[in-house]
């Protein structure tokens, strides 16, 4: 590549809350238009904002994570446009005074590490939603007031992969911090990425193109590169003067960005304090309780299964994609399975199971104390480890505790005085096969195993039945 | 040397969503002026600058915050009554073409 | 029959009695509001369908009121006496309304504001002017003109009003009645509708303090819907209703109240500032301390155009939902911004087109600095010094105007260089959210005029006890208008 190319990032996520960040009217997607909503979300004369507190704790708890400098007070601003999706005529969020300002994170990166700073992060609320019909459009104001945390970074990204490693970090945080689900197949993220291109040793930025309301961090990927091959382009061809500021809009369909309107038509937003709302302090004592409530986020504890566990990188990735299954194995361990024999039944059986039956991890009836129950008695050897698998199938379908399926009937097993007796029969009506097998044949230790389960109905400890059998058998 | 306007004025207006009258601008343009003179006043008090700007009517509001319950949705005919055009459950307008 | 000019409380006595019927009441005052109407052009809608309430404990059960049609009524017509709301019915009544609901009041009728309150004259609204039951030919002041109109006449013994740049206080003064408005955030605006957030105000009129604090004790209330109210359940305006001036320290500002300060005073200022020191000396005969202070003239100077800045920039984001989409009369156009623009230019009246360019112009980017945010800054230094005065002195007490209601046919809201602090004075009271109410002190040529007295926030029961002091050692007490003879 011959131009450095230089990328800013503004991270638009829904908040997850029960109630709106202004107003109480229900946070949540509804298919039926205007079933979410109230007089203040449709700005009926005389209404005021209400400040929701989960919604602010939450956007403490991102600027933590985020690194920033947190302001004594929060503090809302108007930013006054006219469009048919705004009803009030104003968005309220936070200009003069955003949650959190000057962060930074390190993002893990190819085996290193990407350091990205934030310019601010800010709490909002969404505009509502219109459907453009063949001859009118129609207003949908159930998202209109939805809780949205901006954050902008500084232009200190330089490729595409380096923007959509950050996203994906940040969508990780959002979703371990309970903040959101941050899902962009149902609309949750939308960005706007800033991309300019400059010569390797030059000092000034080049002309920054904004890209609008990118929704996937696929089309964020395809979007920057397509954007720096355009910029490139024109710089070879000594037509770089035909990269102007504007805004231009990412079209999937073509995978090209195309103009949506220049610098010149730029809207003054006229912010100011909005004063409806009065400066809410934010006490030490309520940041330190916030803080704690940080949990540790996938980056830091991918690292330590890959240190301290020796966990391949896929095994790590699996187990901590969701904060959920990444608890659900933490208490396994603490209980006292052995790590590796968690992360088996985490990443095998209990990941089939939930992406099988479209479940979560929370809704999972089988807890990490049962799992417990079954591991030990796998380690005991009451039953076999194929009898687990079976054990913990039956838990699943019938919602009944493990102890239900394991009983002295089901017990394997485990005795070595009764397996001898049994095996010593199996060698004793065998003569042949015996013989066959101290004479070379191998594969007739089968046919032994096979009679020992055969006999015990297929309850005999397996490893048991295999050490008794060779040290009977090979001589 | 005045830096009002008419072309001013009008794009002021047109900008709000409204058209004013050749009258009607006029006396912004007065009204301007005479803010101006006042504005001038008011740069001339001593240490204005630092002054800390007032956002609020007090400066000892006890807030609280909303717990975050959702109340049920308003009934979809008291929130479309006053709408001269609507679509079903919707607010209707011109196609909204960008 | 007259009942309707008596005082709550001795309306309440005949109510409870039974000498009186709500329904009679009503009746009486319905009637009289209708030839109200067409003498004075108070009124934008009259609750002819009204169902009298109940006579309960509650002081204002049964009593019939007009409610400023800024305050959203449920179910009936809230214009905000705009066109643009001309056809507008919520759906959901304003909680300060709720609450008088509550104590059992009756909405009698809509009353005639300057259009969203953004007018001093009362000649904005969208149905015409509200004329002065003194004198027909002169104005009753604004915005909360229809509501003065009504107390005064005699046909309600109370109204609602709001306040955001003397617009309860400077009607009272012109309308020979009581106006107050308490401490910002005592009464909620949750359904209100706002003209500048930070200095609007809800209070009310009535012919006498006692009344005009039973009214504002039901409607106050810290309300979950409006952040900036609080909690004052611990407050019993009426209850604990003291007159109370011996040992009480006044002030007056030197720079308002000296005749001298004015070079070519007309009669009416000069009578007006005279009256007003010869009440100054009253008030020292009953045992209060009055004193004059010296305020900054140049601050002084700057507190009109402080308003304007203040009050158009907060209107033109306040009004920026007026578009005809959701309420309102639909604007015709082939597009989205025809319709909207179509909506507003036919919908908002001259003064609120001009109010809202100048707003928009001082917020712009590159004038906020030095128009918005310096007026923001020569607010506090208002609201400081008058704090400052406030830890000397239990009130500042000034005369209201430059005497009694204006002409009609005089200059109509427009900017002029005349503005001048005595006019404005009261604006002080909203940009520090103290609580300030007016009462008539005299008259000049058979025309009312009024005092205003201003305390500290929070001090609401004090300034309302001075002020029944006050009003107890004059005659104006539950008058009632008598139109000027010429």
């Amino acid at each position: 590549m011959k131009y450095k190319a230089v990328i800013g990032l503004e991270m638009h996520c829904e908040l997850k809350s029960n109630s709106k960040v202004f107003s109480p009217s229900r946070n949540s997607y509804s298919e039926l238009a205007n079933s979410n909503v109230n007089a203040i979300d449709l700005a009926f004369p005389g209404t005021m904002p209400s400040a929701n507190k989960k919604c602010v704790k939450d956007s403490i708890k991102m600027a933590m994570v985020l690194n920033c400098r947190i302001p004594e007070y929060m503090l809302f601003d108007r930013k006054n446009y006219f469009y048919p999706d705004l009803p009030k005529g104003y968005q309220l969020t936070q200009f003069t005074m955003p949650v959190g300002v000057h962060g930074h994170v390190d993002v893990p990166f190819e085996g290193g590490i990407l350091p990205v700073d934030i310019h601010d992060i800010h709490l909002e609320e969404d505009a509502a939603s219109m459907d453009h019909l063949e001859n009118s459009s129609v207003i949908d104001y159930n998202r209109g007031g939805v809780p949205l945390l901006e954050l902008v970074t500084e232009p200190c990204l330089h490729s595409a992969k380096e923007a959509v490693a950050f996203l994906e970090f940040m969508r990780s945080a959002y979703q371990y911090c309970d903040a959101s689900e941050a899902d962009t197949k149902k609309g949750q993220i939308r960005c706007d990425v800033n991309v300019s291109i400059m010569d390797e040793d030059a000092t000034e930025l080049g002309t920054r193109v904004e890209i609008k309301n990118v929704n996937s961090f696929g089309n964020v990927h395809d979007a920057i590169v397509y954007e720096i091959k355009r910029q490139s382009d024109l710089k070879d061809a000594g037509r770089y003067d035909e990269v102007v500021q504007e805004t231009r809009r990412f079209d999937e369909e073509s995978g090209r960005t195309i103009h949506m309107r220049s610098k010149e038509d730029a809207v003054d937003y006229k912010y100011f304090v909005e004063p409806n709302i009065p400066r809410y302090r934010i006490t030490p004592e309520w940041k330190e309780s916030i803080r704690r409530e940080i949990p540790r986020l996938s980056h830091e504890r991918r690292r330590e299964y890959l240190e301290t566990y020796g966990f391949s990188e896929t095994d790590a990735t699996v187990l901590t994609r969701d904060k959920g299954i990444s608890d659900y194995f933490e208490k396994c361990v603490d209980l006292g399975m052995e790590p590796k024999e968690a992360c088996n039944w985490v990443t095998g059986s209990i990941v089939a199971w939930l992406n099988k039956n479209e479940a979560e991890i929370k809704d999972f009836y089988l807890t990490p104390e049962m799992l417990k129950f079954i591991y030990d008695n796998v380690k005991k050897g009451t039953i076999s480890g194929k009898q687990a698998k079976e054990v913990f199938t039956k838990v699943l379908d019938e919602k009944k505790e493990p102890s239900a399926f394991i009983s002295k009937e089901n017990a394997q097993i485990s005795d070595a005085g009764e397996l001898e007796k049994i095996i010593d029969e199996i060698i004793a009506r065998s003569p042949k096969e015996v013989e066959g097998y101290r004479n070379g044949r191998d594969r007739l230790f089968d046919y032994f195993v096979g009679q020992v389960m055969k006999a015990t109905r297929g309850k005999a400890n397996p490893i048991m039945t295999k050490d008794i059998l060779h040290s009977k058998l090979d001589v | 040397m005045s830096r009002f306007t008419k072309e001013m004025v009008d794009d002021y207006a047109n900008k709000l969503l409204f058209d004013l009258t050749p009258a009607e601008n006029k006396m912004v343009l007065d009204e301007f002026e005479i803010i101006d003179r006042n504005c001038d006043a008011v740069n001339t008090i001593p240490g204005i600058a630092d002054v800390p700007p007032m956002t609020h009517c007090l400066d000892d509001f006890v807030v609280e915050l909303r717990e975050d319950e959702a109340e049920p949705s308003v009934d979809i005919e008291l929130l479309l009554r006053n709408s001269d055009e609507t679509s079903g459950r919707e607010v209707e307008l011109p196609k909204v073409v960008d | 029959m007259k009942y309707t000019e008596k005082s709550i409380v001795e309306l309440h006595g005949l109510l409870k009695s039974g000498e009186l019927t709500p329904a009679d009441l009503l009746a009486e005052s319905l009637e009289k509001i209708h030839v109200l109407q067409d003498k004075c052009n108070a009124f934008v809608t009259i609750i002819d369908d009204a169902e009298p309430e109940a006579v309960t404990d509650s002081l204002l059960s049964g009593i019939p009121y007009g409610v400023k049609d800024l305050y959203s009524t449920k179910d009936i017509l809230t214009t905000g006496s705009s066109n643009t709301l001309r056809d507008y019915v919520p759906f959901f009544s304003a909680t300060a309304v709720e609450n008088l609901d509550k104590a059992g009041a009756v909405k009698a009728a809509k009353t005639v504001t300057d259009e969203f309150g953004m007018g001093g004259t009362g000649t904005t609204g969208h149905t015409g002017i509200v004329h002065n039951p003194w004198d027909l030919d002169r104005m009753c002041a604004g915005s909360s003109a229809g509501s003065a109109c009504a107390v005064s006449a005699g046909v309600v013994p109370f109204a609602l009003g709001t306040d955001t740049g003397d617009s309860i206080r400077k009607p009272a003064a012109y309308c020979g009645i009581v106006g107050f408005k308490p401490t910002y955030g005592m009464i909620s605006r949750y359904g209100v509708f706002p003209f500048a957030s930070s200095i609007d105000h809800c209070g009310a009129f009535a012919r006498s303090v006692a009344d005009v604090a039973i009214v504002i004790d039901a409607m106050k209330g810290k309300d979950d819907k409006d952040m900036t109210t609080w909690d004052s359940s611990h407050i019993h305006l009426y209850d604990d209703l003291k007159p109370q001036l011996a040992g009480m320290k006044l002030c007056y500002v030197k720079e308002l109240c000296d005749i001298s300060h004015y070079p070519n005073p007309h009669r009416e200022l000069r009578e007006h500032l005279a009256n007003f020191m010869e009440k100054m000396e009253l008030l020292r005969a009953n045992g209060a301390i009055v004193e004059e202070v010296s305020v900054d003239q140049a601050l002084l100077n700057a507190q009109p155009s402080v308003y304007v800045i203040l009050s158009c920039a907060e209107a033109t984001s306040n009004l920026a939902n007026l578009t005809g989409l959701i309420f309102g009369p639909r604007g015709d156009g082939e597009t989205y911004i025809d319709v909207m623009k179509d909506h507003r230019t036919h919908g908002f009246s001259s003064l609120i087109k001009r109010r809202l360019v100048i707003g928009s112009y001082v917020l712009q980017k590159e004038n906020q600095e030095r128009y918005f945010k310096n007026a923001q800054r020569v607010r506090r230094l208002l609201v400081d010094r008058w704090k400052e005065l406030y830890q000397t002195y239990d009130a500042v007490i000034l005369p209201v105007g430059t005497g009694p209601a204006k002409h009609l046919d005089g200059s109509l809201d427009i900017l002029d260089e005349g503005t001048s602090p005595l006019e404005e004075h009261m604006q002080i009271g909203n940009f520090g959210g103290f609580p300030s109410i007016t009462i008539p002190d005299g008259f000049i040529d058979g025309l009312p005029v009024g005092m205003n007295i201003t305390g500290n926030n929070y001090e609401d029961q004090k300034v309302l006890n001075i002020a029944a002091a006050i009003e107890g050692l004059m005659d104006y007490k539950d008058q009632i208008a008598r139109e000027v003879k010429r």
